[in-house]
C-alpha cells in the first residue's frame, strides 16, 4: 500500500520533458497567490485536502458552485469555468457567486442542498421564452432574463429514452457495461493485435443493455460512438464544460441507433397498453411522456394522420412490421398486434426525435 | 518555483503575443459553402485548397524504399559503429541486443525520371511518378514508440488531447460543401497485423467537436447510423422526418430559436446524407481508366486502393481534408517479406491517385502527403541473414514525400548519413513539416491559434519553421 510506504520519492524537473534528463529537485507546495498550507502540518494528501476545503480558501467553493450553476444554466456565472485565473472571464454576477460559495460552505458542502437552492430560485423557474428586448440587448442571456434552452447531454438523451420506454434498469453501481455498438468498430481501428481487447467488442446482453449511460464502458482510443456524437469528451484531457453541437450525425443516431428503435418500441407499447383503445388518448399519453405537456391540436393532427399512414403500411406488409418490432434484444409484447405495435413504434420514433424531447426545458 | 529556460520563456511570450492579436482571425476565414474561397482573409495566397494525407502507420523503412544506402552493403553483419549511434536511445525491443549488425536492403534501387530520384523495386508505380514528387529524406521526430509518435505526427503533441491537423484545418479554413463533413478519415484493411489507431488521431482535441474527422467506414454503413433500421422504409423515414420537422416548426413559430432552425435543417441533411453518402462508396460509375490507375483492388471496399479512390471522390464533392491510415508497416521481423506485401497493397493506388488527380486537373490545388510516424533502423533486430532481417523504430531520420499544389515537384530535400541513421543535411522536424503544410494552404502556423487552459495553442505548439525549399 502506498500509504504505508514511508519512503518519499524524490521528484525532479525533467528537462524538455525527457524522462532521463533530470534537472532541479523539487518539493510539493501550493501557488504563492493562494493561502499557504497549514504551517505545522506535514505536506501530504491529507493536508492538501484540508487546505482545499478550508473556508478561507478563495477558490474551491466558488469554482464548485460555478460548475453546479453551469450544470443547470448551461453557462457558469464565470463563463470560463475551467479558468478562474487572470486569463479567465469576469463573473457576470460576482456578488451572487460569492453568496452561493458562502452558502455552500454553510451547507457543509452539501451539493444536493445547493442545487435545490438553485433550481427552486425564481431565476431558474423563469420561462425559457426570451423577450424581444432580451434578444436584442443580451443575446447570450448572461443577465438571465429567461431560462436557457439546452440540448440534453448524450447520456441523458439515451437514459431518458430508456426511461420513457420502460426499459431502463435503475440498478446502481457495478462494473461498466457494453451496450449495443455498430459491428466491427473496434477491429477496424485497433484489431486484431491489441491484446487487451483481442476478441473485439464483446457486447453484453440482458439488463446490461439498458443501464444508465454512465455505466457505458469507455475505451479512450475508440469511445462509444453514441455518446461521442453528442459531444461526449474523449477523456484524454480534463474539461469542465462540454460543447453542445447540432449535427446531422445526431439526427441519424437518434433515428436509427438500435437502442433508440428499441426504446421507441417500448414507448409504443406503453402508449397502446396504458391508454385504452382510443388512438387519440394513446398519442396524448406518449406525447406527454416525452415532453411533459399535452399536444396542441395541430400536433395531434400531424401525429394522428401519420399514425394512420403507418398503420396502413405495416398492415399491408407484415414482414416489415415484424422486422421493426424485432429490433433489439428484448422481446416485443406478443399480445399486441405486430402491425399496430410497428405503427406506434414509428410514432414513438417521431416523438423521441422532437427537439422538445431532447431539449431542456 | 519552476525556472523556465530563458530562451524557451522568451519564445513563449513572443509567440503568444503574436497569437493574441490574431485569435479572432480563424472564424473570419470560414468560407460560406459554395461561395468563393475567402482567400483574401488567409495569411498568404494558398497554393493548395485540399489535402490528402496518406498516413503509413507503423513506420516504413526508409532505406528499403527511398533512402538508397549502397554503403550498407560493405557493412553487412558488422556492428553499427559507435560513432554513428553515438549513445542514442533505443527502444526496449532492441536495447538488450548484444550486437547491432547492419542489414543492407535486399531490394534493388534505380533512379527514375528527369529528377533521378532513387526508388526501390518495391515501389514501381511510385517510381513512375517520381518527377511529380518532392522527397524529404531528413524528417525527424521526437518519439520512438508508435502511440506517442503517431499522435505527435497527427496532432503536434505526443500527449493525447490536442486537435489533429485536419481539425485545425477545418477550424481555420471551414467547409467547402454543405452535404459532407470537412474532414473525412478512412482506415484500410491490411494483410499484416498493424499497430492500433486511436480516435484522437482525427479528434478535435480542445477545438469545437464539429471539427473532428468523420470516419467513413470500409464495412457496413459508411457513416455510423446512416442506414434505417430493419422495418423502416425510405418512405416511412421521410414521413417521420417530415413529422418531426413539422412539429419543430410549430415550436419555431413561438420561439425564434436559431438552434431549433439548425436542428430542422440537420434532419433534412441527415435524410439527404442517406442518399449522398452511399453514392461516394458506390463506384460502379467509374470509367475503366480508374481501375487501370488504382488497380483491381480498388473494387474491394475497405482496401487501401478503394480508399484512395474514395479520397478523390470526396475531394470532388468538396471535402477539404481526407486522411487515410494504412496500418502494418511495423516490421521488427521478416521485413523483406512484409514490406513487399505492404507495397503491393499501396504502391499502385498511391501513384494512381496522383495521376488521377493530375488528369482531372485537381493536382494543382491538392496537396498529397505520404509518410509514417518514424523510420526504421539500419541495424537488424533479431536474426540477420542475406535474405531476411527486421528493423526497429527509428525517429532520427526517415523519408516522407509530398505532391501537388505548391510543392517543388521532382526534388529531393535533406540527406542522411551512410547508415541512414542520422540527418546529414537540412533536418526537417515534424513541426517544420506541419508549418510548411499550413503555409501551402495559405496559413501562417504562428497565427492559427485557439485559447485553451489559459493559453493559445497551435498545431506547431511553440516550434516549427516553414521549409521554403519544399515550395515551388
Amino acid at each position: 500500500m502506498i500509504m504505508e510506504d514511508s519512503h518519499k520519492r524524490d521528484t525532479f524537473i525533467l528537462k524538455r520533458g525527457q524522462y532521463d534528463q533530470r534537472g532541479q529537485k523539487v518539493t510539493a507546495g501550493v501557488p504563492r497567490s493562494l493561502p499557504p498550507l497549514p504551517g505545522d502540518a506535514e505536506i501530504n494528501r491529507l493536508s492538501l485536502a484540508e487546505w482545499l476545503v478550508d473556508p478561507r480558501h478563495p477558490l474551491t467553493a466558488r469554482v464548485t458552485v460555478n460548475r453546479l450553476w453551469q450544470h443547470h444554466f448551461g453557462v457558469g456565472l464565470v463563463k470560463s469555468s475551467e479558468d478562474f485565473g487572470v486569463q479567465g472571464d469576469f463573473p457576470s454576477h460576482p456578488d451572487l457567486l460569492d453568496w452561493l460559495a458562502a452558502e455552500l460552505i454553510q451547507l457543509k458542502w452539501d451539493i444536493k442542498a445547493l442545487q435545490r437552492l438553485i433550481v427552486t430560485s425564481a431565476t431558474y423557474r423563469q420561462s425559457s421564452q426570451p423577450s424581444l428586448v432580451a434578444l436584442q440587448i443580451d443575446p447570450e442571456n448572461r443577465l438571465l432574463s429567461h431560462s436557457p434552452r439546452l440540448r440534453l447531454s448524450g447520456e441523458v438523451i439515451r437514459d431518458q429514452a430508456l426511461f420513457v420506454s420502460g426499459l431502463l434498469v435503475e440498478r446502481i453501481g457495478g462494473p461498466s457495461v457494453k451496450p449495443y455498438q455498430p459491428a466491427n468498430l473496434w477491429n477496424e481501428i485497433a484489431g486484431p493485435t491489441t491484446s487487451a481487447y483481442a476478441k473485439g467488442y464483446q457486447q453484453d446482453t440482458g439488463d446490461a443493455l439498458y443501464r444508465r449511460s454512465l455505466y457505458t464502458f469507455w475505451r479512450r482510443a475508440i469511445p462509444h460512438p453514441g455518446l461521442q456524437i453528442f459531444d461526449g469528451p474523449s477523456r484524454e484531457v480534463c474539461i469542465s464544460r462540454r460543447e453542445r453541437t447540432n449535427t446531422p450525425l445526431q439526427a441519424l443516431a437518434l433515428l436509427n441507433d438500435t437502442i433508440f428503435i428499441e426504446a421507441a418500441r417500448g414507448l409504443g407499447t406503453r402508449m397502446i397498453r396504458d391508454s385504452g383503445e382510443n388512438d387519440t388518448a394513446r398519442i396524448r399519453h406518449g406525447f406527454q411522456l416525452v415532453t411533459g405537456r399535452h399536444p396542441s391540436p395541430e400536433e395531434l393532427t400531424i401525429l394522428l394522420r401519420s399514425l394512420e399512414i403507418h398503420q396502413r403500411t405495416y398492415a399491408n406488409n407484415r414482414d416489415l412490421a415484424a422486422e421493426l418490432i424485432g429490433v433489439g434484444e428484448s422481446e416485443p409484447d406478443h399480445n399486441l398486434t405486430a402491425s399496430e405495435l410497428a405503427a406506434y413504434t414509428a410514432i414513438a420514433n417521431t416523438l423521441l426525435n422532437l427537439d422538445e424531447t431532447i431539449t431542456r426545458p | 518555483m519552476i525556472n523556465l529556460d530563458p530562451v524557451t520563456r522568451r519564445l513563449f511570450f513572443r509567440n503568444s503575443g503574436i497569437a493574441l492579436g490574431s485569435a479572432a482571425l480563424a472564424p473570419l476565414l470560414r468560407e460560406q459553402a459554395g461561395a468563393t474561397p475567402a482567400t483574401s482573409l488567409l495569411h498568404f495566397p494558398p497554393r493548395a485548397r485540399r489535402v490528402i494525407y496518406l498516413c503509413q502507420s507503423g513506420g516504413p523503412a526508409q532505406m528499403d524504399l527511398f533512402d538508397y544506402k549502397p554503403a550498407l552493403e560493405k557493412h553487412f553483419d558488422r556492428d553499427l559503429p559507435d560513432s554513428v549511434r553515438n549513445g542514442q536511445r533505443l527502444t526496449t525491443q532492441t536495447s538488450g541486443q548484444n550486437r547491432f549488425p547492419v542489414a543492407p536492403s535486399t531490394f534493388k534501387f534505380n533512379q527514375y525520371g528527369q529528377s533521378g530520384a532513387w526508388v526501390s523495386e518495391l515501389m514501381p508505380y511510385t517510381a513512375g511518378i517520381a518527377d511529380r514528387l518532392c522527397f524529404v529524406k531528413s524528417v525527424h521526430t521526437d518519439a520512438i514508440n508508435h502511440d506517442p509518435a503517431i499522435t505527435f505526427l497527427q496532432t503536434g503533441s505526443e500527449r493525447p488531447g490536442r486537435p489533429s491537423m485536419g481539425a485545425w484545418l477545418s477550424y481555420g479554413l471551414g467547409s467547402l460543401n454543405q452535404n459532407l463533413p470537412t474532414f473525412v478519415v478512412m482506415t484500410s484493411a491490411t494483410k499484416t497485423d498493424g499497430q492500433p489507431l486511436y480516435k484522437r488521431l482525427w479528434g478535435s482535441g480542445f477545438l469545437p467537436s464539429r471539427h473532428q474527422g468523420v470516419r467513413l467506414r470500409g464495412t457496413g454503413a459508411p457513416v455510423l447510423y446512416l442506414d434505417n433500421p430493419p422495418g423502416v422504409s425510405r418512405t416511412t423515414r421521410r414521413q417521420i422526418i417530415d413529422d418531426v420537422n413539422a412539429m419543430n416548426r410549430l415550436r419555431l413559430k413561438e420561439d425564434e430559436n436559431p438552434e431549433l432552425s439548425t436542428r430542422i435543417s440537420q434532419y433534412e441533411l441527415a435524410f439527404r446524407m442517406q442518399e449522398s453518402v452511399p453514392e461516394i462508396t458506390e463506384t460502379g460509375d467509374e470509367p475503366a481508366r480508374t481501375w487501370k490507375l488504382y488497380g483491381e483492388d480498388a473494387k474491394h471496399r475497405g482496401s487501401y486502393a478503394a480508399n484512395c479512390l474514395q479520397a478523390r471522390r470526396l475531394l470532388e464533392r468538396g471535402v477539404r481534408f481526407v486522411q487515410l491510415f494504412h496500418r502494418g508497416w511495423d516490421q521488427h521481423e521478416n521485413l523483406p517479406r512484409d514490406h513487399q506485401k505492404q507495397c503491393q497493397d499501396t504502391d499502385q493506388a498511391t501513384a494512381g491517385l496522383i495521376l488521377d488527380l493530375e488528369e482531372r486537373g485537381m493536382l494543382d490545388d491538392t496537396l498529397v502527403i505520404w509518410g509514417g510516424e518514424f523510420g526504421r533502423t539500419a541495424y537488424c533486430q533479431g536474426k540477420l541473414t542475406r535474405e531476411n532481417y527486421g528493423r526497429d523504430h527509428h525517429p532520427r531520420c526517415f523519408t516522407m514525400w509530398f505532391a501537388g499544389g505548391g510543392v517543388a515537384a521532382g526534388t529531393t530535400y535533406g540527406a542522411t548519413d551512410d547508415f541512414s541513421y542520422n540527418v546529414a543535411a537540412n533536418p526537417v522536424h515534424i513541426h517544420d513539416l506541419n508549418a510548411t503544410i499550413l503555409r501551402l494552404l495559405g496559413i501562417d502556423h504562428l497565427r492559427l491559434t485557439h485559447r485553451f487552459q489559459g493559453r493559445n495553442h497551435r498545431l506547431t505548439d511553440v516550434h516549427g519553421r516553414v521549409i521554403s525549399a519544399l515550395l515551388a
